[in-house]
């Protein structure tokens, strides 16, 4: 099956593995900090239903948290716009 | 009112500097740096270029917030302004400055940080208000788009080098050269700590990369996502589209405006505000 798809390819195939590796890595890189950010707001909408009076408190922590993670998709973004032009 | 300006921004977003120009849109053509005003030094070049002037006008705007919003007139009665003013100063205080920086630094370093949260917040804000600032003209107009000046690695890694060598300038002031590298030694077996050791050197410069591209790809990412939606429209060549591109790019605009550009600012100054904290009290 697979054989004969790629015997049926026609084109550019560096360019088609680049766009794949580019997506792969945006992709991957996002489903990790997706889990993240959820945690971080999950956590932080059951701290505040426990103890409403530390919501001030816990906002920063939680911008803070979700800035961290948040960077973790744009280390791979990065990563695969770089091997997307070097390789 | 907030629909016109939605509207007006959305109408706005309609003109991609590029679009008109080529067939083929690529998004990535808009963060290329063009010598406006050549100025080379010897080796250094020190070019007026399109982030060198969204970099001005951020200057002047946040001067101007500070002059309009931050200035107490003797005998004016507190109203709006002020309480905008306020607003910025408190978060700045308690959430930046308090939560990162030790008691005794906070008179020194406060006007740092506050400095660095109020001009990345401008900075980014900037980015996305359309300017006439493209360099580039359809039909004699010069045209509009938007550009970020965060979004250049250059002026990050610039914000970033401040912070780390205030940070290294600040432990050696405040412990002597000999107790803050100590500090860098965490306790552990001798034997491991061969392995810790260049690690902890390392994080040291990990902080550097990771403060300087948090922001740039951030704000990269940002302004890529909306103008390759838009930019959909004349890939595809199809103005159905727009039916479906436009409200999603909008959606995307708002997001970046009302969440991202305040975070990441925040985020700048309350990590500096760590660090150079962490340094001041390394046993902390």
């Amino acid at each position: 099956m697979l054989g004969t798809i790629l015997a049926a390819t026609t084109g550019d195939v560096t360019k088609a593995g680049k766009a794949i590796g580019l997506a792969l890595g945006v992709g991957l890189g996002a489903l990790g900090a997706g889990i993240g950010i959820g945690n971080i707001f999950g956590s932080m909408i059951q701290s505040v239903a426990r103890q409403p009076e530390l919501r001030g408190e816990l906002t920063g922590i939680q911008w803070l948290g979700f800035a961290l993670t948040e960077a973790v998709v744009f280390y791979g973004l990065l990563g695969s716009i770089l091997a997307y032009v070097l390789v | 009112m907030r629909r016109l300006l939605v509207a007006l921004s959305t109408i706005a977003l309609l003109l991609p500097a590029n679009a008109f120009a080529r067939g083929e849109f690529d998004p990535t053509t808009e963060f290329e740096q063009h010598e406006w005003i050549p100025i080379h030094l010897g080796p250094l070049n020190l070019s007026i270029t399109k982030a060198v002037a969204y970099l001005m006008i951020s200057t002047v705007v946040t001067i101007a917030f500070g002059l309009v919003f931050m200035r107490g007139r003797p005998g004016r009665k507190y109203g709006r302004r002020e309480t905008i003013g306020e607003l910025v100063y408190d978060v700045a205080q308690q959430q930046v400055a308090e939560q990162g920086l030790p008691h005794k630094a906070i008179g020194r370093w406060f006007p740092y940080v506050a400095t660095l949260m109020l001009f990345i917040f401008v900075v980014n804000f900037l980015g996305f208000i359309p300017l006439p600032l493209t360099g580039e003209t359809w039909h004699g107009f010069p045209v509009w788009g938007i550009y970020a000046a965060t979004s250049s690695i250059s002026v990050t890694l610039a914000l970033a080098l401040l912070t780390f060598f205030f940070t290294h300038i600040e432990g050696i002031r405040w412990n002597g050269p000999v107790r803050y590298f100590k500090s860098w030694i965490p306790d552990a077996p001798k034997p491991l700590l061969g392995l810790i050791v260049p690690l902890e050197i390392l994080g040291q410069f990990m902080r550097l990369i990771s403060l300087s591209v948090r922001l740039f790809a951030n704000m990269l990412a940002g302004h890529i996502l909306i103008l390759t939606f838009i930019g959909l429209i004349f890939i595809l060549q199809s103005l159905v589209l727009a039916v479906v591109v436009i409200p999603v790019a909008a959606v995307f605009y708002l997001f970046e405006v009302v969440i991202v550009i305040g975070i990441q600012a925040f985020i700048f100054a309350a990590l500096s505000a760590i660090y150079i904290g962490s340094a001041i009290e390394p046993e902390h």
